[in-house]
């Protein structure tokens, strides 16, 4: 059931592109670490002034320089790494908020239950970007601010989905029997309950990594991010010289949308698989 | 009725608490704005002087139930740095921000319902095929690396707009199509997929039974697809928001979103908590008013949940 001539043309292509990111994410990490310095030191794009604002191609340079003088190159790929961590940093750590307190307001009742459920729509109903920037302005400009702010406003989807998909389990024959036989609750929750709501879970998560990707940028964009090597912030510096070099803006945007376009394909095509209500899903 | 008077005491209650967190959240930010104003060479007497004045040395709960008085009466006291009354600021810079999210709610609604009844009605054709390419891709670029592209082609290459000002009604056309493209998308998505899920309906074969031609028939389908889509545009909302804020600031527009970004880099107080105050209230009386009208069209989306 899981072999790759299963899935949908949209999986295929979408895991693909990923692959294609991984495989670059690597191989700079590789290049950064090993070969120009050494770990746990890296090797950041170096800053020339004299060679600001090169064309793509010029003296050997792929993408060109930025206005700082740095390979443009490097510096891309330096962002590529830092949207990755802030993205799988941001969306695990909501994964796990989002199904610990999804669990709680299905099984709990009384005041635990309408302290999270108040909780949950009041975050709901306030525009997210406004809570991340008073977050942002409060810690300071740092990876751990960043996600911070990020995760304080994408947990609450998270519980949602989690929430109705544990009252559907719950309510299952074999977990009642789980019940019956004595299990513990939270031998329940780790042992029956997390394995049966996982593959919805992961499909929500594939999802939510774009949209993190997005609103990271946006943050950076506004010169709240967490680094300067956030392609938000890569993309307000090369939107000042948009006259002079728009090969900034357009290798950025570019490097951006596909691998957005790559997690949006495989988000919405695992979806298609796994939905049994779909009408694309073909055997 | 009842559902409506339980709505408002709940809207009331999330404003409540929102008022008390972007206070109390603003206060806890780092830097200090009388220093800002007074710049460095200023004694410590005059920077007490001027802080008494301001009435920054009270406690923090004490300018918390002053703040909340003024909000109640509309006093929202002045900016530290123009000394301006807050609440013209505010009025001064609504009418662009208001006018750009409207009208690009309204035609991307418009445009958003026909592409998607297009797509819809021409499944699996060609055309379906390059409109589900075109909002894939118009969905990975976000307004801030829009914005630049879009301005590289229309503005610069082609010079049919122009940008970077806000007086005539060519200078509208660029923020609006960068907030209208990726909404668009969205709500064409949304409906091809209802529209198709609505066409197997049974009551679709009786209109067909029935004799009505394939036009009537699809604009039936697309009226029953509106509260879906008045539910995207609900639960996009905060992106419109957020969108339109980084639009002003990409285009000069002298909106609310500007406002916002140039008091948090002075550290003026008082116009930051009035721009997220009163953008968080129009967002959730809009958000409440739309949740209404899905409920009492749709009683199956109930809350309470009886």
């Amino acid at each position: 059931m899981f072999s790759w001539s299963n899935f949908n043309k949209e999986v295929k292509i979408g895991f693909s592109i990923l692959g294609l990111y991984l495989i670059w994410a690597i191989g700079w990490l590789f290049y950064s670490l090993v070969l120009k310095g050494s770990f746990g030191r890296p090797y950041l794009p170096q800053t020339d002034i004299r060679r600001e604002l090169f064309r793509p191609f010029q003296d050997g340079l792929v993408l060109g320089t930025d206005i700082y003088g740095r390979s443009l190159l490097e510096v891309i790929s330096s962002g590529l790494i830092y949207s990755l961590g802030v993205a799988f940093t941001v969306s695990l750590s909501c994964l796990a908020i989002g199904v610990s307190v999804g669990y709680l307001t299905a099984r709990k009742s009384g005041f635990i239950r309408s302290f999270l459920d108040t909780l949950t729509n009041l975050i709901f109903v306030f525009p997210s970007i406004l809570i991340a920037i008073m977050i942002m302005s409060v810690l300071g400009q740092s990876f751990w601010g960043l996600v911070f702010a990020l995760v304080v406003t994408g947990w609450p989807a998270y519980a949602r989905i989690a929430r109705g998909e544990a009252l559907r389990v719950l309510g299952l024959s074999y977990v009642e029997s789980a019940k019956a036989v004595g299990m513990g609750e939270m031998r329940l929750f780790l042992k029956v309950v997390i394995p049966a709501i996982m593959p919805v879970m992961l499909i929500h998560l594939v999802l939510g990594l774009g949209g993190v990707i997005i609103s990271e940028a946006a943050l950076g964009f506004l010169g709240l991010g967490g680094s300067e090597y956030s392609w938000g912030a890569l993309l307000s510096t090369a939107k000042s010289v948009l006259l002079e070099a728009p090969h900034l803006v357009v290798s950025i945007s570019f490097t951006m949308a596909g691998l957005i376009i790559g997690l949006n394909l495989c988000g919405d095509g695992l979806r298609d698989y796994f939905d049994p209500h779909s009408r694309k899903r073909k055997g | 009725m009842e559902l409506l008077i339980r709505k408002i005491i709940y809207f009331i209650f999330t404003l409540f608490m929102a008022t008390a967190a972007i206070f109390f959240v603003v206060r806890l930010s780092p830097g200090d704005p009388v220093e800002r104003i007074l710049g460095p060479d200023a004694t410590d007497i005059e920077i007490e002087s001027y802080r008494s004045q301001l009435g920054l040395d009270q406690s923090a709960f004490h300018q918390f139930i002053d703040y909340l008085t003024g909000l109640v009466t509309g006093n929202m006291g002045e900016s530290l740095f123009s000394n301006e009354e807050v609440v013209s600021l505010m009025a001064q810079h609504m009418p662009p921000t208001i006018f750009l999210a409207l009208t690009s709610v309204f035609l991307a609604m418009v445009i958003g319902s026909c592409v998607g009844v297009w797509a819809a009605t021409h499944k699996s054709g060609w055309s379906d095929n390059i409109i589900r390419i075109v909002t894939l891709v118009s969905l990975a670029f976000p307004i801030f690396s829009l914005a630049p592209i879009l301005v590289l082609i229309f503005a610069i290459r082609l010079q049919w707009f122009p940008v970077s000002e806000w007086e005539s009604a060519a200078h509208t056309v660029l923020p609006i199509m960068t907030l209208v493209i990726p909404l668009s998308s969205i709500i064409a998505r949304v409906a091809r997929n209802k529209f198709l899920e609505e066409c197997n309906a049974p009551w679709v074969t009786v209109l067909y039974a029935k004799g009505l031609n394939d036009f009537s028939v699809w604009l039936s389908i697309t009226k029953v697809c509106l509260p879906t889509i008045l539910n995207v545009v609900a639960i996009q909302l905060s992106v419109v928001l957020a969108g339109t804020m980084i639009t002003e600031t990409i285009f000069d527009i002298p909106g609310v979103g500007t406002l916002l970004f140039d008091s948090i880099q002075n550290r003026d107080y008082p116009v930051v908590q009035a721009a997220i105050i009163y953008s968080t209230a129009i967002y959730m009386l809009i958000y409440f008013i739309v949740d209404y009208i899905n409920e009492v069209l749709d009683p199956r989306i109930s809350t309470g949940g009886q």
